[in-house]
């Protein structure tokens, strides 16, 4: 498969404290890659040292199949990108803004109005900057990254700041960027609802470590139910399901039988009560993938 | 990629004051003498025979003062704009090397600070001849009390840059430019070695040229490790 991004061991220490340790990150082309861990992760801090703004302490980074340390510029000029809280010129307007960015990557005029009709900012193109509300900061910034027409963009929680409408609007057009122009998306979110709307291929990070990285539909597989019984005798009740060769958890005096067809279902419930259990509830228990990640950054933390 | 670089740092220093500055360091030092030669223009005329020689002299009392503050205000308003919305990450992140973005700061820094000399050359020029100082114009003095002290202030435009651009905290570069207004304004009563006082050309071999090399030469290595320092640093 062609990786866009790939790192390999990637680490970043601030004195004692490992911000990101042996980051393996993969992005294939085409995808949108949701980068997705809860706040201090280290989601930043490993898109910074993407960028080439932070050195990392050790590690590689591979862009495009280039060392990112050699052909920084020349990867640069591929990439687009919008880093933590939208940065700006406040006394410069929106146009302004832009053609000082334009300057430097080198594109034609015209590119400005395009990428402002894109993110719908085209009225106030003649506006300060100052004057702007944080969502239109955030326009202004995705815009930004878009000018280069890039073919990677890294966006940092793109969405902050933005009204319900405009998040929908973002959206849509971050969905469409990869059919429509080519480009791959590496998005970062500590919001997984976010993630789950947009993504197609997960990476969720904690403490500065990787713990999983898949398709989104492979995430989607934790989430499936688990068929939840309250008995009598739980404990004898658990080993009976045992001894009856059935996969079942015992929690807090409840029988847990994760992802199991209904026959089984079925065939466990006859089984309790021939052996003359008395079978209280048996109830479905769903999982988010909210509880997912709760859960996988909770292990982390406990591990 | 250095071009580019300019248009773009010149594009973002609009509307921020900088070249209302610009102009405004010339013509203040001017404005002194008027008003010194305003009040008491029979009085000075009796103190040299000299009078172009002397209305030079006064002129540059003035002048390391100006220029000095002159840095300090500008290489503050310059990287005040990367600074205010943490810019600095957002400019990085385009295809630019760190060396480009610190070369174009201290060149335009540079090109403004030059456009205050020729400004002060020809103010200094046109007041001159309109007090009817009488005898030749001494064009080379007027060059070198106009370009001079640009070029012996450059250790202390490297020394700003770097502080300004490398700090989070602004207050780190503004207390060291205070303190340098503080060393150039009591320059006449310290040692050569400081590079504040260099301004005001004045050495123990009484040769303005040697401030004017030594500047160079200091400015430069100044300029090179405040860039390799810049540079070795993750951005902020």
């Amino acid at each position: 498969m062609e990786y866009i991004v790939r790192t390999e061991n990637l680490s970043k220490h601030f004195g004692q404290e490992k911000a990101v340790s042996g980051l393996e990150m993969k992005i294939p082309k085409g995808e949108i890659y949701g980068f997705l861990g809860p706040n201090g992760a280290g989601k930043t801090t490993t898109i910074r040292m993407l960028l080439g703004l932070m050195k990392p302490t050790s590690g590689r980074i591979e862009i495009f199949q280039n060392d990112l340390k050699k052909e920084r510029l020349n990867i640069l000029k591929r990439v687009g990108s919008l880093v933590e809280s939208p940065s700006y010129y406040p006394h410069l307007t929106a146009k302004e803004n832009l053609e000082a960015m334009r300057k430097i990557v080198g594109m034609p005029k015209q590119r400005i109005n395009e990428v402002l009709e894109i993110v719908r900012l085209t009225a106030a193109g003649d506006k300060k900057v100052k004057g702007f509300s944080l969502g239109m900061k955030q326009r202004l910034g995705i815009a930004a990254s878009l000018l280069n027409n890039p073919e990677l963009l890294i966006l940092d929680e793109p969405t902050n700041g933005l009204d319900p409408s405009g998040i929908i609007e973002i959206r849509n057009l971050i969905k469409s960027l990869p059919s429509e122009c080519g480009m791959t998306v590496l998005i970062s979110s500590h919001l997984l609802s976010e993630i789950d709307q947009m993504a197609t291929t997960v990476g969720i990070v904690t403490k500065g470590k990787m713990i999983f990285q898949d398709s989104i539909e492979a995430m989607r597989m934790f989430a499936q139910q688990s068929v939840l019984l309250k008995v009598s005798e739980s404990d004898k009740a658990w080993r009976a399901l045992l001894g009856r060769g059935m996969k079942a958890g015992l929690d807090n005096g409840i029988i847990s039988l994760p992802q199991q067809s209904d026959e089984n279902v079925a065939e466990a419930v006859r089984g309790l009560v021939e052996d003359g259990f008395s079978v209280y509830r048996v109830e479905e228990e769903k999982r988010s993938l909210e509880d997912i990640f709760l859960q996988m950054t909770r292990e982390e933390q406990a591990g | 990629m250095m071009g580019k670089l300019l248009s773009a740092e010149f594009m973002k220093i609009k509307r921020k004051g900088i070249w209302f500055l610009t102009v405004l360091g010339p013509i203040g030092v001017v404005a002194m003498q008027m008003v010194n030669y305003g009040v008491r223009k029979e009085y000075l005329f009796r103190q040299n025979d000299d009078r172009w020689g002397y209305y030079l002299d006064n002129i540059h009392s003035f002048t390391p003062l100006a220029i000095v503050l002159g840095i300090v205000i500008l290489t503050s308003f310059m990287s005040s704009i990367e600074n205010e919305t943490n810019a600095w990450k957002q400019l990085m992140a385009l295809p630019v090397s760190k060396m480009g973005v610190y070369l174009s700061k201290f060149t335009v820094l540079s090109v403004l600070l030059l456009i205050s000399s020729v400004l002060l050359l020809l103010f200094t020029l046109a007041f001159g001849i309109s007090l009817d100082l009488g005898g030749e114009i001494p064009y080379a003095g007027l060059l070198k009390y106009s370009f001079y002290p640009f070029f012996a202030a450059l250790p202390v435009l490297a020394l700003q840059l770097w502080a300004a651009a490398v700090s989070v905290n602004q207050g780190v570069p503004i207390t060291l430019g205070i303190l340098g207004v503080i060393l150039t304004y009591a320059g006449y009563a310290l040692p050569d070695w400081l590079i504040w006082k260099w301004p005001l050309l004045m050495n123990d071999w009484e040769e303005p040229l040697i401030n004017v090399l030594l500047g160079g030469g200091a400015g430069l290595i100044l300029y090179a490790a405040g860039m390799i320092d810049f540079v070795r640093r993750d951005v902020k």
